[in-house]
């Protein structure tokens, strides 16, 4: 059937199916599991409030319980098998303990991708977060601020693989003889370079070439929520630190940014768990050649190239590793919040 | 309000710095803009901010073949024009020879070395002359250094959008990718609806707990969940296409929508719900006639998000939804193709990855208000 | 009664041609104008037989294939460029074997038919062996491509051996010129150009059974004599006055790009050593025989090896079991499906049976002959070898060796990759 078609089906089925299962299983508990006449009326408006929002939370639940909690599970107890087929064709599981784990510790490959990782983590919340600062301050108080900051934000609406093409353009190189018409090689040999370089395929640089796609992406986000908060600092304080004899600068950074600490941690993490999951841009731009591989492509490699569901998920399990301390610090901020 | 007054120069730095910050954070794009719509000899001749200039090429054009030519008196002649149809060059210096491309310049007569004499004049007449006929089965080859005119030309879209026998056409993967943005989007904000309104007004045990694992969910990475859903998909049969697509892109927009929703919720006004509930309204009613219209900023929000999202999508759609048969394609996955097997026709890369990108952009653009709120929900302490 | 016979036909054809016409998926490597020459192909299949044909075409084939055969989403069949790979996956269990006859079929109307049908015989998931594949498209590479014009107009003249060839590369760089195009880029296969590169070379300085031993492993991949040949590829690419745009570039330069620099103004190299195939990635208005030629990548003469060729081919298998997938194999058996591609260029065929003045220029012609005449013949190693090695580390480490990574490391790591898939 025509996909289209499926897809409008799909979307009455979905929506039409939700509402419908919210409605009538409130109406049922409602007017049949717990009527709110007769002599138990108060007792059944009760456990009717208490059931109804297992009811509301129970499809997200499904959803949730299916799609996100059962594979981290799953993930860690693939990562402890060793997959294999059997001669009448089925697949087999069977337990591996550790060695998956062993397998994947002594590959040159997964060590490059855990330093590049590294990388990535220093770099790019914090590179992004300062270039969305600086942008947030410089455009709070001009009169085009607004249609600026559009234009620095609108990377994100760019997926990365578009990103990864039009940085592509900037780094193309071609031989000297014939013109550039990557901007980077023409203003490096405008610049007194010799030679134009395949910015790519440079090691350990080429790692912040494509660290910059995602800074460029990335910065937009931080600009527009740190905007959002220099703009919620008491004016008092700006005022009295300028009626000391503050500069501007000054000003800043010992008034502003303390007081926004707590956003800046924000973006800071929430950038961070964007950085652990990139795989679009080094897929399209590298594929993990000239060393720049990184866990997220390491891991498609394993599933994919090498079929190997063993070492992929203890990969997997790696970047949750990475990614758990965030996780906690989130918990707890949501539970001090609810406090 | 600002005592401090405006320092001219102070003001002046930060106009420029920020012009400067916004041209370096957009003229990556605006060169892909440029270059999809050039030409490809000119986009692989001279950089795009070159674009409105005349561009100087090598060429390698060749004369017509031997059978083209006439008898005037007791020479053979040859003549005609280098260059096509309706392309409007300027030679400065040619030449016969591959290793001497520049020794003669318009207007000059140069010596073949199979016999005869060629002149080419600056506009790309040519004329060759022998005492005995040219023989062979091919035209000279001919050397120029041509300038040519800035060309724009809307070919590369019609190729890439329009065009039938086009094997790398974006029209099939835009409506793939239609075909999976907009039920992926509308039925999580469905559930999430539901949920969030639960988890902000609704007073039950297990509530801050199940709140904070929401939260914890919101960063598990999606590379997690995709062997094992794939293997439960398979199983389950439903296998790759577009129902296990957009199952996967609910199940790992809900933490964000519920978080982003229930954020929303509880910013409302607790009278009107208190109000409702003592009218006599059922849960159910409160739902849909009060909390879903209000919440509207919010649902928006979300909306702009998982449309973005699964809109720019490619790790989910190759798991999950492409297959062998060439129609579950999305724009992403041709964009990473052309990258590898077109990685040098910037004319038609340039094209399909900005008609990628121009839908999203102007979602951006005109709903950049409800994306910032988003951002801003629960984000500013 | 014989109106009855012609009844009797006439019916069957009639039900023949109103049998169920199903839809046939191809899934295959080709993309761009290989792409369409297939589809020329595949559409006369789909003329003749009635079902609907449709052919899919990835760069990145060797992933995707195994993606969709384990969700049970693989094309009908698959044209596999690597039959080490479509071993891989006939012990898994996803090919179906070819109809009955079919290996007695290749044995009598392929050229050397044994190894054809030796080459597509794998161990099924029960460990039996069947026929799974028939070969179609097949491509020669010891081939260097050149200008002859440009030869010409330098005064250069086609060597003979691999003494004159590299004395012919000094001579162009001295004249000022740049003597080689070599490109490796090739989306998720990058690295198979150069692995094609190291084979030739083996071949030309060491026997046979060494190259045969090395793409079992019997003989380890880090064995000095391949090592040595994994140098003499760094003798053409690792020299920065020998390559256009320099050693650096190698590795970069997408293999569809890189032979655009003989046609260029001025040419930016003078050689290219690839298959046959790559005649359909000239710039568009190249007359193949005349605005381009080849000589053979000659060898050794001081190393009495004879004149080694090395070849390779696309193994159709079935990954998807239907009565349509079987026809159209059958159809590929056929004179006439080898003879639509052979006018359209870059075809070869060890197809016995084919009218060889139907392909599309001279040289194919004269590459078939040295197909058929060739001392030695040696399949595509890196195609031979398991998917993990043939089609994932050699293409990595080839990479990495162009990048400036010693031949002894490269080596070693592939080594260790092929040890890890055992």
């Amino acid at each position: 059937m025509h996909p289209a078609l499926q897809g409008i089906i799909t979307i009455l089925v979905g929506v039409g199916g939700c509402v419908g299962y919210f409605y009538f299983s409130n109406q049922f508990i409602d007017k049949v599991l717990f009527p709110a006449r007769g002599e138990n009326a108060g007792r059944n408006i009760n456990r009717a409030n208490m059931v109804r929002p297992w009811l509301f939370l129970l499809p997200a639940l499904l959803a949730l319980g299916l799609y996100l909690a059962y594979p981290v599970i799953e993930t860690l107890r693939l990562s402890l098998t060793e997959r294999s087929t059997l001669p009448d064709g089925s697949t087999a599981y069977a337990w591996a303990g550790a060695d998956n784990y062993r397998q994947m510790l002594n590959e040159p490959k997964f060590w490059e991708a855990l330093r590049n990782n590294a990388m990535w983590l220093a770099v790019v919340p914090a590179l992004a977060t300062a270039f969305g600062l600086l942008a947030a301050q410089l455009t709070d108080r001009i009169k085009w601020g607004n249609i600026a900051k559009s234009l620095i934000f609108m990377p994100m609406a760019i997926s990365f693989v578009g990103a990864a093409v039009i940085f592509k353009l900037v780094y193309d190189m071609r031989p000297i003889e014939q013109e550039q018409i990557g901007i980077l090689n023409a203003l490096y040999l405008n610049f007194g370079g010799e030679a134009p370089i395949a910015w790519l395929t440079v090691p350990f640089w080429n790692n912040f070439f494509l660290m910059a796609v995602l800074v460029w992406i990335q910065t937009g986000f931080a600009m527009v929520i740190l905007s959002a908060a220099l703009r919620g600092i008491p004016e008092e304080t700006i005022e009295a630190a300028i009626v000391d004899g503050a500069n501007p600068f000054q000003v800043f950074f010992r008034i502003k940014v303390p007081q926004i600490k707590g956003t800046i941690m924000v973006v800071w993490t929430t950038i961070t768990i964007v950085v652990l999951k990139v795989f679009d841009i080094v897929f399209a731009m590298t594929n993990g050649q000239w060393e720049t591989q990184v866990l997220a492509n390491y891991m498609y490699d394993k599933l994919f190239r090498s079929n190997d569901w063993g070492v992929g998920s203890a990969s997997a399990m790696v970047i949750m590793l990475l990614v758990t301390p965030i996780l906690v610090w989130n918990v707890r901020n949501a539970r001090n919040e609810m406090k | 309000m600002d005592i401090a007054g405006q320092k001219s120069s102070l003001s002046w730095a930060v106009h420029i710095s920020v012009v400067l910050l916004v041209a370096l954070w957009l003229f990556p794009t605006v060169g892909l803009l440029v270059s999809s719509f050039r030409t490809s000899d000119q986009i692989s001749t001279s950089g795009w901010w070159k674009a409105m200039f005349p561009s100087q090429q090598n060429l390698t054009l060749r004369s017509d073949a031997p059978e083209m030519q006439v008898q005037e008196g007791d020479i053979y002649v040859i003549e005609g024009m280098l260059f096509p149809e309706g392309k409007d060059a300027e030679i400065s210096v040619w030449g016969v020879s591959s290793r001497a491309i520049d020794s003669f310049t318009a207007g000059d007569t140069a010596p073949l070395s199979k016999g005869g004499e060629v002149t080419v004049l600056a506009n790309g007449q040519y004329r060759m002359e022998n005492t005995e006929p040219f023989d062979g089965t091919r035209g000279t080859r001919i050397f120029v250094t041509a300038t040519t005119p800035p060309e724009f030309t809307l070919r590369n879209y019609q190729n890439v959008l329009f065009d039938p026998a086009n094997s790398e056409g974006m029209a099939k993967a835009f409506i793939n990718t239609l075909t999976v943005t907009i039920p992926a989007t509308i039925i999580p904000i469905v559930i999430a609806a539901f949920a969030a309104y639960a988890l902000a007004w609704m007073e039950f045990p297990g509530r801050a707990l199940l709140i904070a694992a929401i939260v914890g969910l919101l960063v598990v990475p999606l590379q997690l969940a995709l062997i094992p859903l794939l293997k439960l998909h398979n199983e389950i049969g439903i296998g790759k296409g577009y129902l296990g697509a957009w199952l996967a892109h609910t199940g790992f927009g809900l933490p964000l929508a519920i978080y982003l929703l229930r954020n929303y919720m509880v910013g409302l006004p607790r009278d009107i719900i208190e109000n409702a509930r003592v009218d006599g309204a059922t849960e159910f009613q409160i739902f849909v006639k009060i909390i879903l219209p209000l919440s509207f900023p919010a649902l928006a929000s979300f909306a702009i998000f998982q449309f973005l999202w699964t809109w720019n999508d490619l790790l989910v759609a190759l798991v999950f939804l492409i297959d062998s048969t060439g129609d579950t394609t999305v724009m992403t996955k041709q964009i990473v193709e052309l990258l590898g097997t077109r990685g040098g026709n910037w004319e038609i890369l340039a094209t399909s990855a900005f008609v990628s990108i121009a839908v999203p952009l102007m979602v951006f653009f005109a709903m950049q208000k409800y994306l910032v709120r988003g951002l801003l929900a629960g984000s500013v302490k | 009664m014989k109106h009855l016979l012609l009844a009797g036909a006439a019916s069957m054809a009639l039900t023949a041609s109103l049998a169920h016409a199903e839809q046939v998926t191809v899934f295959g490597p080709w993309l761009g104008p290989d792409q369409e020459n297939v589809e020329v192909v595949l559409a006369a299949f789909a003329a003749a037989s009635g079902h609907d044909v449709r052919y899919v075409g990835s760069d990145s084939f060797e992933q995707q294939i195994l993606v969709d055969a384990e969700a049970g989403s693989a094309a009908n069949v698959s044209v596999f460029p690597q039959p080490g790979l479509a071993a891989d996956m006939a012990s898994r269990g996803f090919l179906t074997p070819l109809a009955d006859g079919t290996a007695d079929w290749v044995r009598e109307n392929y050229a050397a038919g044994q190894s054809w049908v030796d080459l597509g015989t794998y161990a099924g998931a029960d460990g039996a062996d069947s026929l799974y594949g028939l070969f179609y498209k097949v491509d020669l590479k010891s081939l260097v491509w050149y200008s002859p014009e440009n030869f010409e107009d330098a005064g250069y003249d086609v060597p003979d051996t691999m003494e004159d060839l590299i004395a012919l590369s000094d001579q162009i760089v001295a004249d000022g010129g740049t003597p080689w195009c070599i490109g490796l880029g090739s989306g998720g296969a990058t690295g198979w150009p150069a692995t094609d590169w190291v084979e030739d070379l083996l071949l030309r300085t060491q026997t046979p059974d060494v190259y045969d031993g090395w793409v079992s492993n019997e003989i380890p991949f880090n064995d000095p004599r391949i090592v040595a040949a994994i140098d003499e590829f760094g003798v053409f690419a690792g020299n920065n006055d020998y390559v256009a745009g320099g050693a650096g570039a190698v590795a970069s330069t997408d293999f569809r790009d890189s032979p655009k620099g003989l046609f260029s103004s001025p040419p930016q190299c003078y050689m290219h050593r690839q298959a046959s195939f790559i005649p359909a990635f000239f710039p568009e208005g190249t007359s193949v025989g005349e605005d381009a030629d080849f000589f053979y990548f000659p060898a050794f003469a001081g190393k009495d090896l004879g004149k080694p060729v090395l070849g390779a081919g696309t193994v159709w298998a079935i990954t998807n079991d239907s009565p349509a997938a079987h026809e159209l194999i059958a159809y590929l058996e056929t004179p006439e499906a080898n003879e639509i591609w052979m006018a359209l260029g870059g075809f070869l065929t060890p197809h016995k049976g084919v009218d060889t003045s139907v392909f599309g220029d001279p040289t194919l012609a004269k590459m078939n002959d040295i197909l058929l005449n060739a001392t030695t013949f040696r399949f595509d190693g890196s195609d031979l070898m398991p998917g993990g090695v043939g089609a994932g580390a050699f293409w990595t480490g080839m990479v990495d060796y162009a990048g400036g990574q010693s031949a002894q490391d490269t080596a070693d790591a592939i080594q260790s990759a092929w040890d890890a898939l055992k």
